[in-house]
């Protein structure tokens, strides 16, 4: 490795908070994304050095090669107890190497970047081939992008104590609203990911991905009962983001939610008519029917979907879409993480199921374009075909309509710990907000159940979808596959499911 | 003990207070993995690496900050110490934080908790790929013309961590482990393809079930889930899978801990001592079993392992209460977490226990779900088999279970004699009534 820059040093420790004093106003050209070369500026990594290390891991063969450079730095502080005497930083440098071979994929990481670490590394990939070397290209190109998440600042050039009034606030303004408030919880977390791909076609990408949260969790007491709730705004978000308005906004819905809890009944058990609320609620999209439209699932036929490209699998007002280039959101990329540009694709149009969300090795097998789909939790990991951020498409109808038309059912708010069975499509969800529906008309409060159903069917039986798409404003959202947590967004409007399995305690 | 690594612990706590830290305590730990995974008879991935971390806690005038990196060279670490340093200065005051009184780090078992293999330098590239290949030719074979896709994965390595605290404290450890996977996708009617899988997770290799059981038991918990569909809703007596307790049980576990009382986050918070379940529920935190995946001499806080009995016949003695609630609380601290925590197992296996239940069923998965911890209540989807004279008649699936946990413990008729052994929750199946299962 090329010696390290002082810099580097710093940046290279976790508190990185507290060293903007040292580095203030030196980095604020490295917002541009015009100007790449981060790594090779901060840690001496030359093109030279990529080829170097992208040859050693094809030197026995394989189609592909690609090295993800990665550069993390992760802040939070806690509030407990009217204090903010908790911090945590981490710091995550290093590089993953990948060889692909068809499907076959030989992977090795290092957290040293030295060219003999890289090489060493290179070489457990090179493992999954066994033939003559490949070349890799001789030069390589920056990849052009939009940047979908511009920052005014660098997260790590925000010092800490400008964090410390907006978990005060979230504090101070959730017990302000309630006396049965007993006890808040405030996080702020913001991270800084630097990532750069190289890959064996020639193509050199690097990225700044922001990422935070300001999150508020109470407990209410009344009448000896206690409800716990909680709410979060982020996303990819510049740190302005995070103004006096959104503290209050976090407030106010956490504790509303936790207040709603005391009346709240648990419906009947049963198969019935299930409204998903507008906006968080995607987050069931996501599972029952995003998952299974990822294109690996398709390859190795466990998905449900992987004889229905072409065919109708939804009503014609049903449009379904995967778009990484929303500003802001939280699933957004300007490119993935193999060097492939954020894009939005359609999977449902009009009912029809058009495209799979893909990495290279499936978009290779399918005979298509990648989609931008290709992601990793890190450089720890190899690329899975993974969701940015999935979205139904707002319909014609009044959300009104949509409640009269299920009569009598439930109104999902809030859904949490969802998972979804690829292969059945079958699928559960936990309803932590929502109201019966009597008569088309929203009821008490409901807590505490699960729906069930399966997703090929539920989107089947989607009767009705209304005009109110709400994208999910949260920077929490985190999707686990394959061991890895990958940060995806979600939107949805008002729809009517004909008929789930409510998982309550009443017969 | 690794002399270079607790060095350099003592070194990063020597530089912590020379940069003005009144207390530190450092963790670093060393790891290896190899992972081989099987398809279509090719390796399908490999992959290999080796990671280092380093975490710090730094106290300095009454505040507390929790800082990691992986980059070890001393250059680095000063600065990174000195900017933990400042960023700590910044942050409340905490009268609670503060390292562990020593007296609860002393009298450390001295027993061997045999957490690394021996056999770990011999086992080859060339063993991975032979565990992997046969699971995955087993599972094939048991699978037939069943199967769409059989994937199997082997997955092992090495761990060193070190300890050091200002206070005095020093801890090392070292472990191996292995993992086998197989799982497979079998063709059912119409579009559903289920998926079912098994897995093994020990500290020896030699602790390992051979390839070809695991392959077979994927193959076998697959097609069990054959022709699965929901029944009407019924109140049932239902038996839990070994396995599959553990996933049921967070939800209980999550209310015993001092933070969670702490924060009026807990169900538990004013019941010790009480029943909170039937007289056939104990649960014991055993830190001392031999190569127990949660086998420790010490917690996070450096606090000495005990072996407690939490549950005692259905009464609640215990929380797990590390250092800092327990200074909130005012209340002794016992272990910070649970380290391997044993149901201990009844007389009967679970297929004569069927017999007797006549019609019930026999939870194999769970799906989605969730527990309120301040409040008990948890609803969580399911599958398995209906059985009638204990004999599957049906496989079952997209249907639910709701309850309080402080009702649900209640329920809990017998435990089996079937510990399941690859996790740190060494718990039997169980079996529990009138429990109403929600479908059509």
């Amino acid at each position: 490795m090329a010696e390290m820059s002082r810099r580097s040093f710093l940046k290279t420790t976790a508190g990185a908070a507290a060293a903007v004093p040292v580095l203030a106003g030196g980095w604020q050209h490295l917002l541009s994304a015009e100007k790449p070369g981060y790594f090779e500026r901060e840690f001496g990594i030359s093109d030279a050095l990529c080829r170097k290390v992208l040859a050693a891991s094809l030197a026995r063969g394989g189609d592909y090669a690609d090295l993800y450079f990665e550069h993390t730095i992760g802040n939070w502080i806690v509030l407990e107890d009217g204090k903010v005497s908790r911090a945590y930083s981490d710091v995550a440098l290093g590089v993953g190497i990948r060889t692909v071979k068809g499907d076959q994929v030989g992977y090795g990481f290092t957290q040293e970047l030295d060219e003999k670490a890289m090489l060493n590394a290179a070489a457990i990939a090179a493992t999954i081939a066994a033939g003559g070397k490949t070349e890799p290209a001789k030069q390589f190109a920056w990849l052009k992008t939009a940047n979908h998440y511009p920052l005014v600042k660098l997260l790590t050039d925000v010092p800490l104590t400008a964090k410390l009034p907006l978990v005060q606030g979230v504090n101070e303004k959730c017990f302000a609203l309630s006396p049965l408030v007993v006890k808040v919880n405030a996080t702020f977390h913001d991270q800084q990911k630097r990532i750069m791909v190289v890959t064996s076609d020639g193509v050199k990408a690097e990225d700044l991905q922001p990422r935070n949260y300001l999150t508020a969790a109470v407990v209410a007491e009344k009448d000896g009962k206690r409800e716990q709730a909680g709410w979060n705004l982020g996303g990819r978000r510049d740190f302005s983001y995070f103004s006096q308005a959104a503290v209050e906004a976090i407030a106010v819905k956490a504790v509303a939610d936790t207040l709603l809890l005391f009346d709240a009944v648990q419906p009947p058990a049963g198969e019935m008519p299930v409204v998903l609320g507008p906006g968080v609620t995607g987050v069931l999209l996501h599972e029952a029917i995003g998952h299974g439209m990822e294109a690996d699932f398709n390859r190795k036929k466990t998905s449900t979907y992987c004889t229905m490209i072409g065919k109708k699998v939804a009503e014609p007002f049903v449009t379904i879409i995967d778009d990484g280039t929303i500003p802001g959101m939280l699933g957004s990329i300007n490119f993935d993480d193999e060097g492939i540009p954020g894009q939005r694709t359609v999977l449902v149009e009009n009912g029809m199921l058009k495209s799979y969300m893909h990495d290279r090795i499936s978009a290779r097998y399918y005979k298509v374009k990648p989609t931008g789909n290709g992601r990793r939790e890190s450089y720890q990991h190899y690329v899975q075909p993974r969701m940015r951020n999935t979205l139904m498409l707002a319909g014609p109808a009044d959300p009104r309509d949509v409640i009269r038309a299920a009569g009598k059912g439930i109104f999902v708010q809030n859904v949490s710990n969802g998972q979804v069975k690829i292969g059945e499509g079958d699928f559960a969800f936990y309803v932590s907000q929502g109201r019966l529906i009597e008569d088309g008309k929203l009821g008490a409060p409901i807590k505490d159940i699960n729906i069930m159903g399966n997703g090929p069917k539920m989107l089947q039986n989607i009767g009705m979808v209304a005009n109110d798409l709400e994208l999910f404003q949260g920077g929490t959202g985190a999707c686990g596959k394959g061991g890895q947590a990958v940060p995806c967004g979600f939107g949805q409007p008002s729809c009517l499911v004909k008929s789930l399995t409510v998982g309550g305690v009443r017969s | 003990m690794n002399k270079e690594m607790l060095e350099l612990c003592a070194w990063v706590v020597k530089t912590a207070k020379v940069a003005g830290a009144d207390a530190c305590m450092v963790n670093l730990d060393s790891n290896r993995s190899v992972e081989v995974s099987y398809r279509d008879h090719r390796p399908e991935n490999i992959k290999e690496a080796s990671t280092k971390a380093l975490i710090v806690r730094v106290f300095v005038n009454g505040r507390y900050s929790n800082q990691s990196t992986s980059d070890l060279r001393k250059d680095a670490l000063r600065d990174f110490l000195a900017n933990a340093v400042v960023a700590t200065r910044l942050l409340a005051e905490d009268p609670y934080r503060t390292l562990p009184d020593p007296k609860y780090c002393q009298g450390r078992a001295e027993v061997d908790l045999e957490l690394a293999d021996a056999a770990y330098a011999s086992f080859t590239p060339e063993n991975r790929h032979e565990l992997a290949k046969a699971m995955e030719n087993a599972c094939l074979q048991a699978g037939g013309d069943k199967v769409i896709s059989v994937t199997a994965q082997e997955e092992d390595g090495n761990q060193e961590s070190v300890m050091v605290a200002s206070n005095g404290f020093e801890g090392y450890s070292r472990g191996t482990y292995y993992a086998a996977v197989a799982q497979m996708t079998a063709q059912d009617a119409g579009d559903r393809r289920p998926n079912g899988y098994s897995y093994a997770v020990t500290v020896c290799r030699r602790d390992l079930p051979s390839p070809e059981e695991i392959g077979v038991q994927a193959a076998r918990r697959t097609l069990d889930l054959m022709g699965a569909k929901k029944i009407k809703t019924e109140t049932l007596p239902i038996i839990i899978e070994n396995q599959n307790v553990g996933r049921l049980f967070g939800g209980f576990l999550g209310a015993m801990f001092g933070r969670s009382i702490q924060q009026k986050r807990s169900f538990l918070a004013d019941k010790k001592g009480q029943a909170v379940g039937s007289r056939h529920l104990t649960l014991v935190d055993d830190p001392f079993i031999p190569k127990g995946l949660g086998s420790r001499l010490y917690d996070n806080d450096g606090i000495t392992a005990q072996k407690r009995v939490m549950i005692e016949a259905g009464v609640l003695k215990e929380f797990f209460v590390d250092w800092y609630y327990s200074r909130k609380l005012e209340w002794e601290p016992t272990a910070g977490g649970p380290s391997n925590l044993v149901i201990p197992a009844g007389q009967r296996p679970v297929k004569e226990i069927m017999k007797d239940l006549g019609r019930g069923i026999l939870i194999s998965g769970f799906i989605g779900g969730n527990s309120n911890p301040t409040t008990g209540d948890a609803s969580i989807g399911i599958t398995g088999q209906l059985f009638e004279n204990g004999e599957p008649v049906q496989a079952v699936a997209e249907m639910n279970i709701a309850d309080n946990h402080l009702k649900f413990w209640h329920k809990l008729i017998e435990v089996a004699n079937d510990p399941f052994l690859y996790s740190s929750s060494r718990f039997p199946s169980l079996v529990f009534e009138n429990v109403v299962v929600s479908g059509v």
